[in-house]
């Protein structure tokens, strides 16, 4: 019941379709490519699921800041650019600088959430559009990176490995690496905080109606400070993960992650007006593109085709999210209730 | 005939889903003259607008405009046929300039190219007639109130305009400028324009209409030439209700002052003082737009006093937000449930408890304390729900607005804000609704009651402030309220 009701409102569809292009990819590689011999399917061998789970780990703890910003009715499109000016930052600092590595992840989570509160910080004062804030964010960092690395790479010789190279066996060729570790630590964090505090109450409130939250005394303008806050700190995370993975501070580390982030998060079912949504929905959009993302690499599929197919998934999502609003107003709203000259909105500036 | 009658409305019927606005509802009008249009908050005077302007249509009825019968109007064919709304909200674009705003797609062209200099001299001529100083080249939102209302005249008559619709078009306006409008206005009667006018301000409607009809429940109860009417006889006509048939409330001993405001001014709110007592609800008449929910807005900390001071229990407050407002125990139930009140797509379980998460300390909210709480209030509120996972939306309007009422309830307030608090829902929900306000009065609690419905007001409250124009125009004790009273000092006749 609760199941169903979940994928008919939200973005269910969407779901539903991935999850039919998975099996028939599967499908298609079982019978065409394997001669119907199971075991022999690179999809499902041990060693390509450790791969998948290490891949979506980023987007994943990227993914869990951006469903409690979107939940409470924003959006943040320069995580991406932000990761490549904290990660290359970073590299910076350890390398050219020889900062100690602690000191170098302090500052990092600091520079990010100093931004990040910054952006809030205007969002919220100001009432401007989150999109176009962040878009003009997104610039900066852009800037920010190719200013401390003139375009090159920094590698970091192997220092402050252990993020990325320490792994938990799990049997014979399935493992869990530090960074899905610390992806599914994460995800239940949030999951708990959602839950089971007055912050998480708040996210839903004030995405589900910015007014009532208001009058109900949530403080708007702190609250959204606290919202972009917490979502640098994932950003920080998830920077130090691929950092630490890959060994070297690359100015295009994060470029366009915001768009596979958004992806999974629509595909997860938060609603793009705020309001709904939750962590595991999340999750499952990210291990979905994930998947998809892969099983389209091991069938030979040119890689630019994943950037048509997020794309299409994002405009997908946008419109059943209008459809289902023009459903839903119709229902609720008869002519005699508004009241003309409240249309305003009462929150004060 | 022997009036020549420009618009000639018959048996027009309309309702909306739920409510009857008008029925069998006749009027008429004469070439060249302003037309004065009278009723309580609620009566169908913006129903009326609406059906003449073509913003909806009538159910049944017939209007014939210059003797012709109008077989169905859309606000585009309105304006064709020469009839002109100029609503109480602007209607302007604020970043274009008077010509342009003018012109609006109606762009005088050459073939493809706009023809500038003739649009100017139009506008140029246009705002001679009206006697006015605007540039044709400022900017629209930088222009004043009465200015903009003056540019939306002159866009009016740019087009064919044979009947003007003015609603409340004074709303903020000097005394200055009010004199100004009404010497337009009457220009363009003598000139044959048909005006019919549409004011909560008594004074107004004697100084410039030539006749009055006043409207009654979406019915009209009489037209009358000015000469003939006296404010006495609009009053009468304008309530015309048995209120004794009306709910009978328990009377409750009343207390010490709880709440105070001294000067309060500011959101269009001028120099209000009010005493609240415990178990006391104070009513709060006034048109639409009279600064009664701004009070509200106020003394809750949505939007900042420019000066005067609030006290509770004697004790001088300063309420700076929604949250300070509610630590100090006073509760808002805004006018528009949906809009402000209420997390619609979300489910009573979170509806409920939202507020009452500002009076505990620790940073966790447990899901199980929200069921039980809110298992709670609909027990005890009598929500007809099947469950509290409900999403607030699917309920109907009497039940989302106890929904609210627990919400506040939930968070422990002494003092009750109620801003319109039955609109929009049946008569069994609104007794209900009486009948928990009732209740709050026995735990010694006290109310402030914002309403338009005129019975329930007067039926409810212990005292009546009534406002006008951001004022209090009177204080009116339990043996002085009758609706007369009300309606008198509300739309300014009072007080001579």
């Amino acid at each position: 019941m609760k199941v169903r009701n979940r994928l008919k409102s939200g973005n269910g569809p969407i779901f539903l379709a991935l999850l039919a292009t998975i099996v028939v990819v599967f499908m298609i590689e079982l019978i065409f490519v394997r001669d119907f011999n199971i075991a022999k399917v690179a999809f499902i061998k041990p060693r390509n699921i450790s791969n998948v789970l290490m891949q979506v780990s980023t987007t994943g703890i990227l993914a869990i800041g951006m469903t409690l910003v979107m939940i409470s009715g924003g959006i943040d499109l320069s995580i991406g650019q932000m990761m490549c000016f904290i990660g290359t930052g970073m590299a910076f600092m350890m390398r050219t600088v020889g900062l100690n590595d602690w000191v170098v992840v302090l500052l990092g989570v600091a520079v990010a959430v100093l931004f990040q509160v910054l952006m809030g910080f205007i969002i919220s004062r100001t009432k401007l559009e989150p999109f176009i804030v962040s878009l003009g964010f997104m610039s900066i960092y852009k800037g920010f990176t190719y200013l401390i690395t003139n375009g090159s790479e920094i590698t970091i010789e192997g220092r402050f490995n252990f993020l990325g190279s320490t792994y938990l066996n799990l049997g014979s060729s399935l493992r869990l690496g530090m960074p899905v570790i610390v992806f599914i630590l994460l995800e239940v964090l949030a999951w708990l905080v959602l839950k089971y505090t007055k912050f998480g109450r708040s996210v839903y409130a004030v995405g589900g109606n910015e007014n009532a939250a208001f009058l109900a005394g949530i403080n708007i303008k702190k609250f959204k400070l606290l919202v972009y806050g917490v979502n640098g700190i994932f950003v920080a995370i998830a920077t130090m993960v691929l950092l630490s993975r890959l060994g070297t501070g690359n100015p295009l580390i994060g470029d366009g992650k915001e768009i596979d982030v958004i992806a999974a998060v629509v595909v997860g079912g938060t609603a793009l007006s705020g309001g709904r949504g939750n962590v595991w929905g999340t999750l499952i959009g990210v291990f979905l593109l994930g998947c998809i993302s892969n099983a389209l690499n091991i069938l030979g599929v040119n890689p630019y085709w994943q950037y048509v197919m997020t794309g299409t998934i994002i405009v997908l999502a946008v419109l059943l999210s209008y459809f289902s609003s023009l459903s839903s107003t119709s229902v609720n709203a008869g002519p005699m209730k508004k009241k003309p000259n409240k249309e305003q909105g009462i929150v004060a500036n | 005939m022997p009036e020549d009658l420009i618009l000639n409305m018959k048996g027009i019927s309309k309702s909306y889903p739920g409510v009857t606005v008008f029925e069998n509802f006749d009027f008429s009008l004469r070439r060249g003259e302003i037309h004065g249009i009278c009723g309580e908050n609620g009566a169908g005077k913006s129903t009326l607008i609406k059906i003449l302007s073509g913003a909806h249509s009538p159910d049944d009825g017939s209007i014939e405009f210059e003797g012709a019968k109008v077989e169905s109007l859309d606000p585009y064919s309105a304006m064709q046929m020469g009839i002109q709304t100029i609503y109480q909200e602007h209607n302007l674009f604020p970043f274009l300039n008077v010509v342009e705003n003018l012109y609006a797609g109606n762009e005088l062209t050459n073939g493809l190219i706009i023809n500038k200099p003739r649009m100017l001299a139009k506008t140029q001529e246009i705002l001679e007639y009206l006697h006015s100083d605007i540039s044709p080249f400022d900017t629209v939102g930088k222009l004043s109130t009465s200015a903009r209302k003056t540019v939306e005249i002159a866009r009016a008559l740019i087009q064919k305009s044979k009947m003007l619709i003015l609603d409340e078009p004074t709303a903020s306006f000097n005394q200055t400028e009010i004199d100004r409008l009404f010497e337009i206005i009457k220009r363009l009667a003598q000139n044959g324009q048909s005006v019919i006018y549409i004011s909560h301000h008594l004074e107004e409607v004697f100084r410039l209409a030539d006749r009055v009809t006043v409207i009654r429940d979406g019915q009209k109860v009489n037209t009358y030439d000015i000469a003939d009417l006296t404010e006495q006889k609009l009053i009468h006509d304008m309530v015309g209700r048995d209120v004794s048939l009306f709910y009978q409330r328990k009377q409750v001993p009343i207390g010490d002052v709880e709440l105070e405001t001294r000067h309060l001014t500011g959101n269009g709110v001028k120099d209000v003082s009010i005493v609240l007592r415990k178990g006391e609800i104070l009513g709060i008449a006034g048109m639409d737009g009279s600064g009664r929910s701004e009070l509200a807005e106020l003394i809750f900390g949505v939007k900042k006093a420019e000066s005067g001071e609030i006290l509770i229990k004697d004790k001088k407050v300063r309420i700076k937000s929604p949250l300070s407002a509610i630590r100090h125990r006073i509760c808002f139930i805004t006018g528009d449930r949906q809009g402000t009140g209420l997390f619609l797509r979300h489910p009573i379980a979170r509806n409920i408890p939202i507020v009452s998460y500002t009076k505990t300390k620790t940073p966790f909210a447990l899901p199980g304390d929200d069921v039980k709480m809110s298992e709670r209030f609909v027990n005890i509120l009598n929500i007809r729900t099947p469950s509290v996972f409900q999403l607030a939306m699917l309920l109907s309007g009497g039940n989302q607005q106890k929904i609210v009422l627990a919400k506040w309830f939930a968070s422990e307030g002494e003092i009750f804000i109620f801003d319109e608090p039955t609109r929009g829902i049946d008569v069994g929900a609104k007794e209900e609704i009486y009948k928990i306000m009732v209740g709050l009065l026995e735990e010694n609690k006290s109310i402030v009651m914002i309403s338009s419905d005129m019975p329930e007001l007067i039926a409810m409250s212990d005292r009546i402030i009534v406002m006008r124009k951001g004022s209090v125009a009177a204080q009116l004790g339990k043996d002085e309220i009758s609706e007369e009273t009300i309606l008198k000092h509300a739309i300014g006749s009072g007080g001579k």
